[in-house]
């Protein structure tokens, strides 16, 4: 029994220390390989542009890229149609909004560290009424309610807080980040309630499902932009760094700018 | 007495009619540009008519509300001064064709659009003028178009927050710091994307 216990308690670990593990890795190589670093380029508007792509890891990230192409290309892309084109929307829908539901949390939280008082409030209402009403989050239905859903993670706090970015990282499996948004990605994982369930009940199991399902879904999702990536730019890794790390200023910006009181618009 | 009633009739009516069209009051130059050109834009992606035939019609129409040459310049960067007059006119002429493939890549997932101004802020690179793109059974996006110029044409696009011709910039001077600065190993490259393009649109 006492045995059982340790294989599911190391099991329930594994589930939210993998990906923070991969983040740690994936930045603690990046720091080691100082070898594969770009040096700045001499001439001065050569120098202007390998600022603004705050890329100084190029040579590994693009390494990172290509891992990352060759498995979409070769097993991610298929699995991804055929599971985009077999599966019933409406289950895909209750992946997504399962997924949503149980991330709620961290994105309560990372409001609440922006002091954005009506994004959290918005935030846990929606974890409220889709956890009850939404029977365990499998039915969105707070979007009926004026709690519309939007996307606050640590990472973007931090960047309210005024910490900055550091220099762009390609991490496999997880995509374009940066230092500070791959501590964040690690942070808002720790935020996540569903990491820390206890053993039984087939829960440590349903965890790893969703999880699976989630990233699978979201990735499935992707697959028209990613092809329209590959056939529309000449270089797509430096499209979707340059693409990717201005989206991220102007989610931001928008945190930044969210100042809206916390009584309903129609008060 | 007729008179005051009448001015006062006609007082509260407009201020009544005013407050009823808010985008009326706000409108500028700028608004009423994007307005007719983004009107024109969903006429044609609308209409049913073949692939080909949008194709034709976009291009004139692209050509008098974009500036291609002042992005296709931009995009190219510190690279512009290096490429040859010839090499400049040839590789505008091709950047033309991308930004028209850009478009009509994306006609499926604008069908039976309508659009929503939503208001213009002034910028140094000229006034920026935000518009809802509402789509039947799909979600809404939010674009901002930069306009300058007399006459005003489109010098930028903004989706997700991301200006297109700065991320277009960086996609093109990475490809040629990787190639060694040669500005015709691009323009070929250009050439097999558009031609890559057009065996797939048929």
């Amino acid at each position: 029994m006492a045995c059982t216990r340790s294989i599911m308690q190391r099991k329930r670990s594994k589930t939210s220390a993998t990906r923070v593990l991969a983040g740690c890795l994936a930045l603690l190589s990046v720091g080691a390989c100082s070898s594969l670093r770009n040096p700045p380029p001499k001439d001065p508007e050569a120098l202007e542009d390998y600022k603004a792509a705050n890329d100084p890891y190029e040579p590994l990230n693009r390494k990172m890229f290509m891992v990352n192409m060759v498995a979409y290309k070769f097993a991610l892309r298929p699995m991804g149609k055929a599971w985009r084109d077999n599966v019933p929307k409406f289950f895909r829908n209750t992946v997504d909004n399962v997924n949503e539901t149980w991330g709620q949390p961290s994105t309560f939280f990372s409001d609440v560290g922006a002091g954005k008082p009506r994004r959290a409030g918005d935030s846990f209402m929606r974890f409220l009424i889709n956890m009850s009403a939404g029977v365990a989050g499998f039915f969105d239905v707070a979007s009926f309610t004026s709690y519309r859903n939007h996307t606050t993670d640590p990472g973007m706090t931090m960047g309210v807080w005024g910490i900055k970015s550091g220099p762009y990282v390609f991490l496999p499996g997880i995509g374009p980040s940066n230092f500070r948004d791959s501590i964040g990605y690690a942070l808002g994982q720790a935020l996540v309630p569903i990491n820390y369930v206890p053993s039984g009940y087939g829960l440590i199991d349903f965890n790893w499902a969703y999880n699976i399902l989630g990233d699978f879904n979201n990735f499935s999702n992707q697959i028209d932009q990613l092809d329209q990536l590959e056939h529309q730019s000449l270089d797509p890794y430096a499209f979707m760094r340059s693409a990717w790390q201005q989206k991220r200023q102007s989610d931001i910006d928008a945190l930044k700018a969210d100042n809206r009181a916390t009584v309903p618009d129609w008060y | 007495m007729m008179l005051r009633r009448l001015t006062r009739r006609t007082i509260l009516g407009t201020a009544c009619l005013l407050s009823f069209a808010p985008s009326l009051a706000l409108a500028t130059p700028a608004t009423d540009f994007v307005s007719s050109f983004g009107g024109q834009l969903a006429h044609i992606l609308n209409a049913n008519t073949s692939t080909d035939k949008k194709y034709e019609e976009l291009l004139p129409l692209l050509r008098k509300n974009v500036d291609i040459a002042g992005i296709g310049r931009y995009v190219l960067g510190r690279y512009w001064r290096v490429a040859t007059p010839e090499q400049q006119k040839e590789y505008l002429k091709l950047f033309e064709r991308v930004l028209l493939n850009a478009v009509t890549n994306q006609m499926g997932h604008y069908q039976d659009v309508s659009l929503q101004l939503l208001g213009s802020v002034p910028t140094p690179a000229g006034e920026k003028v935000s518009l809802i793109v509402r789509r039947p059974h799909q979600p809404d996006i939010t674009l901002t178009t930069v306009v300058a110029g007399t006459p005003p044409k489109v010098v930028d696009l903004y989706g997700e927050g991301a200006s297109m011709r700065m991320t277009q910039r960086s996609d093109y001077t990475a490809f040629l710091t990787r190639n060694g600065g040669k500005v015709q190993v691009m323009i070929d490259a250009l050439r097999h994307q558009i031609a890559d393009n057009a065996a797939s649109r048929h």
